[in-house]
């Protein structure tokens, strides 16, 4: 029945059989899902990834095959790996605001600082 | 081969009388003059790396990716494509996403402790230092409205990327016995030893392949730090 087509097997225009390795994780009412990964990955490749693990762990995989696919389709060029690298940034920017608090609060907790600037003490 | 190839340095097997490229030694195929795949996959170590960028994704989706890609941004492309199929390889439940959640922790935990300290600032009535970058935006969700196929005019540094990486997933990998390797012939064959040390490695031979000016390739910024594994 036409309505009970995952949605890789409607994207692939055939029949969805019962144990089909997409339909627990390709929806049908979601089908950018499998047109992302069968764009980036090719349907074979997807299936062949899942089929070799466990199937506790394919949801899984299903999910991060088509955030990697999302992802480079938006930038063909970088991928994940512009993630990657804006998180590494993001990391360093956050890393220098750390230490530039730490090193204020270890400033202000010296004794000459505490005394010059009448703070209480902690 | 003609020697007009545009990845005429030399390193390109499909120049001159090299033999074929990496890619079309791995499929067993003449390596045409104009093959997209010649420039950044030498006959030698190439194939190796293309053994996995074919397993992941595809000789053929691969090719669509480059020829839609100007080729001046195709360096970048298949050196971030290889890291990719590498880490799906290595990790065929995550990929390189776990990389990326691992990344995404690190950032939450380090604001959840920058919002920490600066609550203590304030109630030590000290000066604030200067705020923190209110575009830290954390990872987009995997659910995109929009399907955008224009490339996105930015160059990022590769080194970050490539580099090897002490843990790359937050979840037990100890827990499960996945089939790591979809094929013996394919993973050893693309999975060096020395963990990350073989996308720098690789990264770095690519780079240096295409160090000299070359026809149709512009420099882009992604140059890797000239530090060992």
């Amino acid at each position: 029945m036409n309505s009970s087509r995952c949605a890789a097997c409607k994207h692939l225009r055939r029949r969805c059989p019962s144990d089909c390795i997409f339909a627990p994780y390709f929806p049908s009412n979601n089908p950018r899902r499998f047109a992302y990964v069968h764009k980036i990955f090719g349907a074979s490749n997807v299936g062949k990834i899942l089929q070799d693990l466990p199937v506790s762990y394919r949801g899984e995989a299903a999910n991060t095959l088509c955030y990697e696919a999302y992802c480079r389709i938006k930038d063909p060029v970088y991928g994940c790996a512009g993630i990657v690298d804006q998180l590494n940034e993001q990391l360093k920017i956050a890393e220098y605001q750390l230490a530039t608090i730490k090193a204020a609060i270890t400033t202000a907790l010296q004794p000459s600082y505490l005394l010059d600037q009448s703070l209480p003490m902690l | 081969m003609s020697s007009g190839n545009v990845a005429g340095s030399g390193s390109a097997a499909a120049a001159g009388g090299g033999g074929p490229c990496g890619a079309c030694k791995f499929l067993r195929r003449k390596c045409v003059p104009e093959c997209v795949f010649a420039p950044y996959f030498d006959s030698e170590q190439g194939a190796a790396h293309f053994a996995a960028v074919h397993k992941v994704f595809g000789a053929s989706n691969v090719s669509k990716l480059l020829l839609h890609i100007p080729e001046s941004r195709r360096l970048d492309t298949v050196i971030t494509v290889c890291y990719e199929a590498q880490s799906r390889l290595r990790d065929p439940i995550h990929g390189c996403v776990a990389h990326i959640f691992n990344l995404q922790q690190q950032v939450v935990n380090l604001q959840q402790e920058l919002s920490y300290l600066q609550a203590h600032i304030a109630a030590m009535h000290l000066p604030a230092p200067p705020p923190l970058q209110q575009q830290q935006q954390l990872l987009v969700p995997v659910s995109p409205a929009i399907l955008d196929f224009s490339p996105i005019p930015v160059a990022y540094d590769l080194s970050t990327v490539v580099a090897p990486q002490s843990s790359w997933s937050l979840y037990p990998r100890q827990q499960i016995e996945p089939q790591r390797q979809f094929s013996n012939t394919a993973s050893q064959a693309a999975v060096g030893v020395g963990g990350g040390c073989d996308l720098q490695e690789m990264a770095r031979e690519l780079l240096n392949r295409h160090a000299p000016p070359m026809v149709g390739c512009s420099n882009q910024t992604s140059s890797l730090p000239p530090k060992s594994c």
